[in-house]
């Protein structure tokens, strides 16, 4: 059977056909924009992490103000579900897609360990709600080396081999001295430790010429002298590192950090991604959070929605890159 | 005095009712994630520390403490009552644990571990409250050159735990090894044997495959021997009330091994990363090697069971002074530690004991008595834990079989460690059945990958030269005492059992 139209009759069914197909989600987008969030769902908060970590201790903080500033209506059920450097939380997630009650926080694995394996998904899959905060990382020397600025070092790079020393290979800590280098124009052999105490006490003992970290946990040895910070890879340096240059204020700006943000599950309703938007920008107001930002030396950089995505998939690509050109990927 | 009056101020501090109750909870905490295997204290911390948020520091961090340093008690009560180690520190406990547990001797072997736990634990605090300063220079003076010698003496323990049947423990040490190059190599990033597993990428974990190996292996070749037929009887006897107490002779025999264990265990714990573990695989070895009597440990030596003993609980206590000092967490537990300050505000590092003179005198001096409650709570506990093996065999096990699954899972809630738990439990049956080396295995998968990292880093460092380890006085140290362990001790321990074996004759 074949059905020929003319041009105004397709125009009338191609609306009536139109007006079938989106009835239903006409429909439910109302339904869901009056009730979003109700009340009689629960929502189902994924961390991909154990707890005491900075996925975990980052989605806790949000759901206490949730629940201080009563923003949620409805019952928010916590979950750590830990595994695969996050493979196994987030995967639990994108299998919720569609969904408008199915939330999680990232953190640097969100992009690195869809690079190393092989994920159902990828960062930019999920619904973005919010970037919040971004993990910087500080270049330090030991406390008694001669360099006592970051012209010395660039310059005392280019002269002598160095060494930095950093926590993995597939992670922001190699990646950040990597781009840093290429653009100042030196050398480095990069040393790859398992864990922030491990590079501190490899520094400490006079084995490393300096190392990148997160501030937050080497402030003490900062403030004590032990350790000397030369440059910061962030746009704002947090107050704690007061007098410290950026990278882009040395002239080398690298533009990489570590997202931490908030995401819904793939195709989540746009009022649900809504919805949590307008909710974040309060979260972002409270006392609370800047208590979080500050005690954990976090750089409050906060983008919504969409632009979100876009610096998921820029950091992702920008990832690949530079782990492709040392060979750690393919 | 200026010591003696800090740690008054730090018992005023932590004695008040409130928080000796914190105390109390943290040490009945620690016991029990101790007591059930693969689930740690640093899982017991994370747990418990989102309900510190509203508390005062002081009272939080006693409780937190407690709960570490209580785990190293609890842990060892099902490495010798069911073979399966309770947590990673107490994989050692089981050498001896078991086979004195095996041999009637389960009641003195609790007690013995708790007052060796007691005497390790309370050592170390005391070497805190003196030596603070100066064992921070130690945790300060270790790179990757370091941990490499670090791991070789550790391997030298191997060739002990490898004992009469060499080619068979070194097949069990080569697999160890094997498995222990699985993940993620940490200088190139390039995924080795992990078959694009997102699971695989952090390499194979010590922990399933221990207690798989013991625990299930045990409990499996229980089974093979009809155990489970034989009514009333269970792998391990208790017969009479008598037999509760350790002898004079326990006593006696294990007394400088307290004390030496307490020694390397604590310095050791000083060193970042090395941790409870590997002091109390070291303590064992040591002990071993200076024993006049080496083939009789694996078979129920108490010195076997002490030395590990008071190694891993002064080693917890060690793990605190780079975390006071400066600022470094020297094992997971102690980082779940460091996470509770930062989020209380405050910031670890070389200054935090000036700046904080009340939380850290406090909480070093609620280890004193947090060892001391931790004491009590196991000689009032183990006659019921003792009732645990007059289960018959046949109930006992399939229990024995979901406390390891749980365990296991409850550590990273993996599927693929819970399957390598089961896995490793039956090829722990056969290494038991022909008489393979599952210590050997373990020991292997911890310090292969430690020492090829330490390794690579190092000659990173030097570009490739070996000069670096005699270039470096804290190597040169290690070598000294490696060669020392290596050379001397066991010539000493010679001399000794052929003086002994003289004055017997004479006598």
């Amino acid at each position: 059977m074949t059905i020929t139209f003319k041009k105004g009759q397709s125009y009338l069914l191609g609306t009536l056909l139109a007006a079938v197909v989106a009835s239903p989600f006409a429909f439910a987008t109302e339904a869901s924009s009056q009730e979003y969030p109700s009340s009689s769902e629960t929502l189902d908060w994924t961390i991909a992490f154990g707890p005491g970590g900075g996925n975990d201790i980052m989605a806790r903080t949000i759901i206490d103000i949730l629940g201080k500033y009563d923003l949620y209506p409805g019952e928010i059920k916590a979950e750590n579900r830990a595994g695969g450097s996050g493979a196994v939380g987030w995967g639990y997630l994108f299998n919720q897609s569609g969904s408008g009650y199915g939330i999680s926080t990232t953190s640097g694995s969100f992009v690195t360990t869809p690079l190393q394996a092989d994920t159902p998904w990828q960062p930019e899959d999920f619904t973005p709600v919010a970037l919040l905060a971004t993990d910087d990382l500080v270049l330090v020397v030991n406390g008694s080396s001669e360099i006592q600025n970051i012209d010395q070092f660039i310059a005392n790079a280019k002269e002598n081999p160095i060494t930095i020393g950093g926590t993995g290979t597939v992670n922001v800590d190699f990646i950040v001295p990597t781009l840093f280098a290429q653009k100042a124009g030196f050398e480095f052999d990069y040393v790859s430790f398992n864990s922030m105490s491990e590079q501190t006490t490899a520094l400490l003992s006079q084995a490393l010429d300096a190392m990148v970290g997160n501030p937050g946990e080497i402030l003490g040895l900062i403030e004590s002298g032990d350790l000397r910070p030369l440059v910061f890879s962030g746009q704002n340096v947090p107050a704690a590192l007061e007098g410290v240059p950026t990278m882009g204020e040395v002239g080398h700006d690298i533009g990489v950090s570590m997202p931490r943000g908030l995401i819904l599950a793939p195709d989540a309703p746009a009022e649900a991604r809504d919805w949590w938007i307008e909710t974040m920008k309060k979260v972002v107001e409270t006392p609370e959070w800047a208590f979080y930002i500050e005690s954990n030396t976090l750089t409050p950089t906060v983008i919504y929605g969409e632009d979100f995505r876009t610096f998921l998939g820029n950091t992702k690509n920008g990832f690949r890159e530079v782990l492709k050109q040392v060979g750690a990927i393919k | 005095m200026d010591i003696f009056s800090d740690l008054v101020m730090g018992l005023s501090v932590a004695i008040t009712p409130i928080n000796m109750l914190y105390l109390l909870i943290g040490a009945l905490v620690g016991m029990v994630v101790g007591v059930i295997p693969g689930f740690g204290p640093s899982a017991g911390l994370a747990i418990l520390l989102p309900v510190t948020f509203g508390m005062d520091p002081i009272g939080a961090i006693m409780m937190l403490a407690a709960i570490y340093y209580g785990a190293m008690y609890g842990g060892t009560i099902t490495s010798i009552l069911l073979n399966t180690p309770g947590e990673s520190a107490t994989v050692a406990s089981t050498f001896d644990g078991f086979p004195l547990a095996k041999n009637g001797r389960a009641g003195p072997a609790l007690v013995m571990q708790a007052a060796a736990s007691f005497v390790g634990g309370t050592v170390g605090v005391i070497l805190i409250t003196i030596l603070a300063p100066l064992f921070s220079q130690v945790s300060r003076s270790f790179g990757p050159p370091e941990y490499f010698l670090l791991a070789v003496m550790g391997m030298l323990t191997l060739i002990m735990m490898i004992g009469t049947n060499w080619k068979l423990g070194v097949i069990s040490a080569l697999i160890g090894f094997a498995l222990g190059t699985v993940g993620v190599d940490l200088e190139t990033g390039q995924g080795r044997y992990t078959f694009g597993s997102a699971e695989l990428i952090g390499g194979i974990y010590f922990i399933p495959i221990a207690i798989g190996l013991f625990g299930l292996g045990e409990l499996f070749f229980a089974f093979y021997c009809g155990l489970h037929k034989t009514g009333t009887g269970s792998i391990v006897q208790y017969d009479k009330e008598e037999r509760f107490w350790p002898t004079a002779q326990d006593w006696i025999s294990t007394k400088f091994t307290m004390v030496r264990g307490s020694i390397l265990g604590f310095v050791v714990g000083v060193i970042p990363g090395a941790g409870a573990t590997i002091a109390s695989l070291m303590a064992y070895s040591m002990e071993r090697s200076l024993s006049p009597t080496p083939e009789k440990f694996g078979k129920g030596e108490m010195a076997g069971l002490v030395a590990p003993e008071t190694a891993n609980n002064a080693a917890s206590s060690g793990a605190m002074i780079p975390l006071l000092t400066l600022g470094i967490p020297g094992s997971a537990s102690t980082a779940v530690l460091l996470a509770a300050f930062l989020l209380w505000g405050l910031r670890p590092g070389p200054l935090f004991m000036q700046q904080n003179p009340e939380l850290a005198w406090g909480l070093i001096a609620s280890m004193y008595l947090g060892n001391m409650a931790l004491l009590a709570i196991n000689i009032f506990a183990i006659p019921l834990f003792v009732q645990l093996i007059k289960v018959p065999y046949r109930v006992l096990g399939p229990i024995v079989v979901v406390i390891c699954a749980m365990g296991t899972f409850s550590v990273h809630a993996s599927f693929v460690e819970t399957y390598l738990m089961f896995a490793a439990g039956i090829v722990g049956f056969f290494m038991r059945l022909y008489g393979f080396s599952p210590a050997a295995l373990v020991l292997a998968l911890v310090l292969g990958p430690l020492a090829e990292e330490a390794l690579r880093q190092t000659l990173t460092i030097s570009r490739g030269s070996f000069m670096i380890f005699v270039e470096r006085t804290p190597s040169l140290w290690i070598i000294a005492v490696t060669i020392a362990l290596v050379v001397l001790l066991p010539l000493l321990g010679r001399m000794g059992s052929r003086a002994k074996k003289v004055e017997q004759a004479g006598g």
